[in-house]
């Protein structure tokens, strides 16, 4: 099994796994996911992802910014998003 | 290919066990499931007989919470015991425990933590997202309604006062956190963590028997203070940076609301982390302890001891009890923070 680079990433719906990425090889791009119709624009840049822009009351996940490897994940509430490290260093965040 | 005597060993007895793991009857096994509930995202990972099943058996029972006592849901009790124009309202026992939990709460922390407190809320805006800073005789007048002791509980019955309105967030994920422990536990999982938006509850150890690594938010930047080695524990944070909104002029409102001032807490914290064997107890706590603030918050603890708390402080130190002493490691780039162990023998 190829050894893990740690920064493979997964964007989720609904708990259900829409893309994987490894942040450290893939093409800088940007997806739109759509959920009834509201969209989350989704950015991969140098190695990064974030929510770029959301059609979404509270724009909580533009707010997040950046995926950061402190365990939190990027998640839209109302569009059910959730974009995650899949190998995270902590088992869970406090917050 | 030569064939010698020993072949069963090699090809007989592996595939005896192989029968024998996939034979029916409950062995222990690991599952994961995550969703979104209680107006945040649940990931749920757990070991144990069946666990793929006790696990969508513990989001039926958060959902049909949900439905039970969420604040704007119109077929709540919370919601009837809302709109009863000062009528006594019967309510489930489950309902009850949970009032008279959150009542007891707030006559321990003599009124830091107060469930009437949600007019105010709604009026910084935080309940609609549109965030304002109310007038002071609209604080005043909304103020004159919150007092925990304006609901009356007895047995199943509950009455509120005209204008009062009684909302559990404060304390509701901590309390369905803790029904979910007891239900894995019932189900002979033995190994899990749970994780309502933050509201953190481990059942064990993880399964290869070490501690669970939770981290802490830095409430001043991207990234975790530091981490708490857990086991068979609940850990709560409540922070200011979780919600909050900046006015024109640069000053920062959050969702933590003083019960007496009717204004976002002051006390001089930024977060507090409450880790404790009940989930309701955390969230209960690091509520009011918010509220509190860190010498009345040390004193608290002194006097009660029954848990553990990391205060962050508004200028960067950070003040935790002795008992987490040995269980948070802060991170590298925070080593050089002011740490002060809080002790139970005064000066």
């Amino acid at each position: 099994m190829r050894p893990s680079t740690g920064k493979t990433v997964e964007i989720l719906q609904d708990g259900n796994v829409l893309y994987t990425f490894d942040l450290s090889r893939t093409e800088d791009q940007v997806i739109e996911v759509f959920y009834q119709n509201r969209s989350n624009t989704v950015q991969i840049q140098d190695g990064k992802i974030c929510v770029q822009a959301a059609e979404c009351p509270d724009q909580t996940c533009v707010h997040m910014g950046y995926l950061s490897d402190s365990g939190l994940p990027i998640v839209c509430l109302p569009n059910r998003l959730v974009i995650q490290f899949s190998n995270a260093e902590l088992d869970g965040i406090a917050n | 290919m030569r064939v010698n005597g020993k072949w069963y060993f090699h090809c007989l007895i592996p595939a005896l066990l192989l029968l024998a793991l996939c034979g029916c009857g409950k062995s222990a096994e690991s599952a994961e499931h995550s969703f979104f509930a209680l107006d945040t995202y649940i990931t749920m990972q757990a070991t144990g007989p069946d666990a793929e099943a006790v696990l969508m058996a513990a989001e039926e029972q958060m959902q049909a919470r949900e439905r039970q006592w969420s604040v704007t849901n119109p077929d709540s009790e919370i919601y009837a015991i809302n709109h009863s124009d000062g009528n006594m309202v019967e309510i489930s026992l489950d309902t009850a425990k949970l009032i008279q939990f959150a009542l007891d709460m707030s006559a321990q922390t003599d009124g830091a933590l107060d469930p009437t407190i949600y007019p105010v809320l709604t009026a910084w805006g935080f309940t609609t997202g549109s965030y304002q800073v109310p007038d002071q005789d609209t604080i005043d007048e909304l103020l004159s309604a919150v007092d925990y002791r304006n609901i009356h509980l007895k047995d199943s019955s509950v009455t509120i006062e005209d204008g009062v309105q009684i909302d559990l967030g404060a304390v509701a994920k901590g309390y369905i956190g803790d029904e979910v422990a007891d239900l894995l536990r019932e189900q002979g999982v033995t190994s899990a963590l749970i994780n309502l938006g933050g509201n953190v509850q481990t059942i064990g150890t993880k399964p290869d028997g070490s501690l669970w690594r939770i981290g802490v938010r830095n409430p001043f930047a991207d990234g975790n203070l530091g981490v708490l080695q857990v086991e068979d524990m609940a850990v709560v944070t409540s922070g200011g940076y979780e919600r909050y909104f900046t006015d024109e002029a640069g000053n920062t409102y959050w969702h933590i609301i003083d019960p007496k001032t009717g204004y976002p807490a002051d006390s001089g914290l930024v977060s507090v982390t409450v880790a404790a064997s009940e989930g309701k107890r955390c969230d209960a706590l690091s509520t009011a302890l918010f509220v509190m603030g860190p010498e009345q918050a040390a004193d608290y603890w002194r006097s009660c001891g029954d848990f553990e708390m990391l205060l962050v402080l508004a200028d960067g130190d950070i003040w935790l009890t002795d008992g987490l002493n040995n269980t948070f490691t802060l991170s590298e780039k925070d080593t050089n923070r002011e740490v002060t162990v809080i002790r139970h023998e005064t000066k």
